[in-house]
């Protein structure tokens, strides 16, 4: 490896050295120069990752690493290196999402100095949510944003950002990758923090919900699916309980349910009859709901009667989809008070 | 008529199936056992069990053999040594020998679940919480498998009717679990003044945070996370186990609200102590996993009493000590999680904003390892099933139920009080007569099965007369 004589530099060198090369990178115009300045900031990142992961034969060294650290925050290194992150080079870009793993990793006692740090630079975090947008970037700001959505505090803004609505489309880009990618990190925005998640869903259930239904309605399979078992996911945890009585008191959610039951994809079934269930189950069903419930009777008893029979070993689903047949089959409608 | 009689007729019988049927469903009659199936009694026929005296000398051998590994395989799990032992029955270590995986398996014995309150009601609702719970922390269950194998005909001899044959059968439950390598609790009792070194507390103390807020976000509560009922993986994951108690809400139900506990005394708050009515469901599970944290950090148990009536009294009252050397940040944890008042309790979002939660503890070498059992002199763990590969491969490996036989013996204990010991010792004597006539209005009453273990030796002391 090139890189024996270099991690010698300090800390300090090794900070200063990269800056200089990323604004060689994004100043020069010849080649030739280009070219020794990706070199450079290369270098000099994988020189950095060597004092925060340490080498085989040594441990990182703990003064070593806060020094670095108090560099970068000082001299605004993590937003230089996100803003320019499309100019380094393939190995370096890898490199810059260990570093910042890395860094926003670290703890001092209770404290998290890099998520702090990253709290009073916002701009940082809404970049890396840009990165979906370039094909290029876009895994390595996924392993990034999903670090920062290990911490409560950058979920949150996340979460309330402007652009968050904008994941409802990264989600659907064309590119199957990046889509996965950035499904992985609005499921785990969604999930991780479950108080947070909650209150955020039941302030903003519509501007969430909404979008939602276009994924649930998406021409892409996988987006189709995915974003069903989320849906259920959402809506069968506890910590969303009002957000899922919302959700089924809605008779449109719940033609869509029906729909998706007879979708050609029997995972796609299978995942609908898990959203379908609560609708039924539901004591309390809303007068619309029940009306719909009540004109199909017949149909859905006979539908489910049918539905999946050869999952006999599923003695879960066998029990609940007896209890729907029952249910439905006891439907009565309500005399209006 | 005598047993060498009995003994004829068996062979005729196989010889001429028809024959047999009528037999037979002329004893099924006499007996109750209307629920068998025909085809069953087939199926058990075409064994070579039916040949009860070869049982019996594969007993005496097996007797000879005690100290030899035998492979015993129930479908493709190949069975290793003993893990553990709970009420319910065995743990044991198993082979997946399909993909090599290594589990364990816990076995349960329909008998023995019977005669534990609410036994089986418990089993059937742990299986159904496990098979739809899927976490890191929570222990994942691979698959359940039923045997039903009716295996042995036992005959008796009597003077009021001439043919008597039962059918006699265990039932099993085998729980295919994760392999795990002990639990918290056998871990504590080994180490020094029953305690972990803090940053191993906190190790697990995260973890089981962790599988209560999946648990609680899936509307189960636990209601008895204590060390006995937490176990570690080889490489230190953490694995809640043993929901046999566990609550799940209903989906619709608008708050936590429980009536009933069945959980450890020392792990229950003070409304359980106290018997109220009603309590709030996750916060009984807040409360145990401080009791369990208190535990682990300091070896000792916030509440203690000689009974579990001046137990519960202590925890009703709700007076405890941390001890001096519990820090500043580690105490404020405790006396959140142990708050009298169940509405003032911390919750679980709060627990993971809380200091000590947080706090980065730099690993030590004072780690306290997996102990060493007795039965298994091994810290590391190694693999219990190779010598039964041995065996399966290069030894007489038989399908028989040696491994049952284990089984049955333990069962023998209680069932020693009936009048099955005099029998075996007085061979021979009349009082065989009375015997059996007391056991024939039992097996009337359904009661056969658990008294198959019994009849099967005096069996065998007939025999040998």
């Amino acid at each position: 490896m090139p890189l024996f004589g270099k991690s010698q530099k300090s800390p300090q060198e090794l900070v200063k050295s990269l800056r200089e090369g990323l604004t060689a990178l994004t100043r020069e115009t010849g080649e030739k120069k280009l070219d020794k300045a990706s070199d450079d900031v290369s270098k000099n990142l994988a020189a950095i990752k060597t004092v925060l992961y340490g080498t085989e034969s040594q441990e990182p060294q703990t003064d070593q690493v806060a020094q670095l650290a108090h560099e970068m925050y000082d001299h605004n290194m993590l937003q230089l290196l996100v803003t320019h992150l499309g100019k380094i080079d393939f190995e370096g870009r890898k490199d810059v999402a260990q570093i910042f793993n890395n860094l926003l990793r670290r703890q001092i006692g209770t404290r998290a100095p890099t998520v702090e740090y990253l709290c009073s630079r916002q701009e940082i975090v809404l970049d890396l949510m840009k990165g979906y947008e370039t094909q290029d970037i876009a895994l390595n700001c996924g392993m990034m944003l999903r670090e920062c959505c290990r911490y409560e505090q950058l979920a949150k803004i996340i979460l309330y950002s402007e652009d968050f609505h904008k994941f409802f489309d990264y989600v659907e880009v064309s590119t199957f990758d990046v889509a996965s990618d950035a499904f992985s990190t609005f499921k785990e925005l969604l999930t991780k923090h479950k108080m947070l998640a909650a209150v955020f869903l039941d302030q903003n259930y519509d501007k969430v919900f909404d979008p939602y239904q276009h994924l649930l309605n998406s021409e892409n399979y996988v987006t189709r699916r995915q974003a069903l078992k989320l849906l259920g996911e959402l809506l069968l945890d506890r910590h969303n309980f009002s957000i899922m009585t919302k959700y089924i008191s809605n008779p449109d959610n719940l033609k869509m349910m029906m729909n998706m039951l007879r979708e050609k994809s029997r995972n796609i079934q299978f995942e609908a009859f898990h959203v379908f269930k609560v609708f039924v189950a539901n004591p309390n069903k809303p007068k619309p709901i029940l009306d719909i419930l009540l004109r199909n009777k017949d149909k859905l008893v006979d539908f489910l009667t049918k539905f999946h029979t050869d999952r006999s070993d599923d003695e879960q689903f066998n029990d609940e989809k007896a209890y729907l047949i029952k249910q439905i089959k006891e439907l009565k409608p309500v005399e209006e008070t | 008529m005598t047993i060498g009689e009995n003994l004829i007729i068996a062979p005729m019988v196989m010889a001429d199936n028809d024959k047999f049927t009528d037999f037979l469903e002329h004893d099924a009659n006499a007996y109750d056992l209307h629920g068998l199936e025909v085809g069953d009694q087939l199926q058990f026929i075409n064994d070579d069990d039916l040949n009860f005296i070869h049982r019996v000398e594969s007993d005496q051998i097996l007797y000879h053999d005690q100290g030899r590994k035998r492979a015993k395989m129930v479908e493709k799990y190949l069975m290793g040594d003993l893990l553990g032992e709970g009420s319910y029955g065995k743990v044991k270590e198993v082979l997946d020998t399909e993909t090599l995986c290594r589990r364990a398996v816990k076995i349960l014995k329909k008998k023995r679940l019977r005669r534990i309150p609410n036994g089986e009601t418990n089993v059937k609702r742990e299986i159904q919480l496990l098979k739809r719970l899927h976490h890191r922390n929570i222990v994942k269950l691979i698959e359940v498998l039923y045997n039903e194998e009716k295996q042995k005909i036992y005959p008796f001899v009597s003077y009021l009717l001439s043919r008597i044959y039962c059918l006699a059968y265990s039932l099993y439950r085998y729980m295919i679990m994760e392999y795990c390598a002990d639990e918290l609790q056998s871990m504590l009792e080994s180490a020094p003044e029953k305690k972990f070194p803090i940053w191993q507390s906190h190790l697990y103390f995260v973890q089981l945070i962790d599988g209560l807020e999946y648990l609680h976000s899936n509307s189960v509560i636990h209601k008895d996370i204590k060390p006995g009922n937490l176990l570690v993986t080889l490489d230190q994951v953490l694995k809640i186990t043993d929901l046999g108690v566990a609550e799940a809400l209903d989906m619709f139900s608008k708050d936590d609200t429980c009536k009933t506990s069945q959980g450890s005394p020392a792990f229950q708050p003070p409304e359980i102590a106290n018997g109220l009515e009603t309590f709030q469901g996750f916060k009984v599970d807040i409360w145990s996993a401080g009791v369990t944290l208190y535990n682990m950090t300091t070896g000792l148990y916030p509440f203690e009493g000689e009974n579990v009536y001046r137990l519960f009294e202590n925890i009703g009252k709700g007076e405890y000590t941390i001890p001096d050397t519990v820090d500043k940040m580690l105490s404020s944890l405790l006396t959140e999680m142990l708050q009298y008042q169940a509405s003032k309790r911390i919750t679980i979002a709060e627990i993971k904003q809380h200091d000590w939660y947080r706090k980065k503890f730099p690993r030590t070498c004072d780690i306290v390892p997996f102990p060493c059992h007795p039965e298994l002199d091994d810290q590391l763990r190694c693999m219990t099933v190779l010598p039964y590969i041995e065996d399966l491969h290069l030894g007489m490996y038989s399908d028989d139920e040696e491994y049952e036989e284990s089984e049955d013996k333990l069962d023998l204990q209680p069932v020693q009080h009936t009048p099955v010991e005099g029998n075996g010792t007085q061979v021979n004597s009349h009082k065989t007569n009375e015997i059996v006539e007391e056991t024939i209005p039992n097996s009337k009453q359904k009661k056969h099965k658990t008294k198959s273990s019994a009849r099967r030796f005096k069996f065998s002391a007939c025999s040998q007369s």
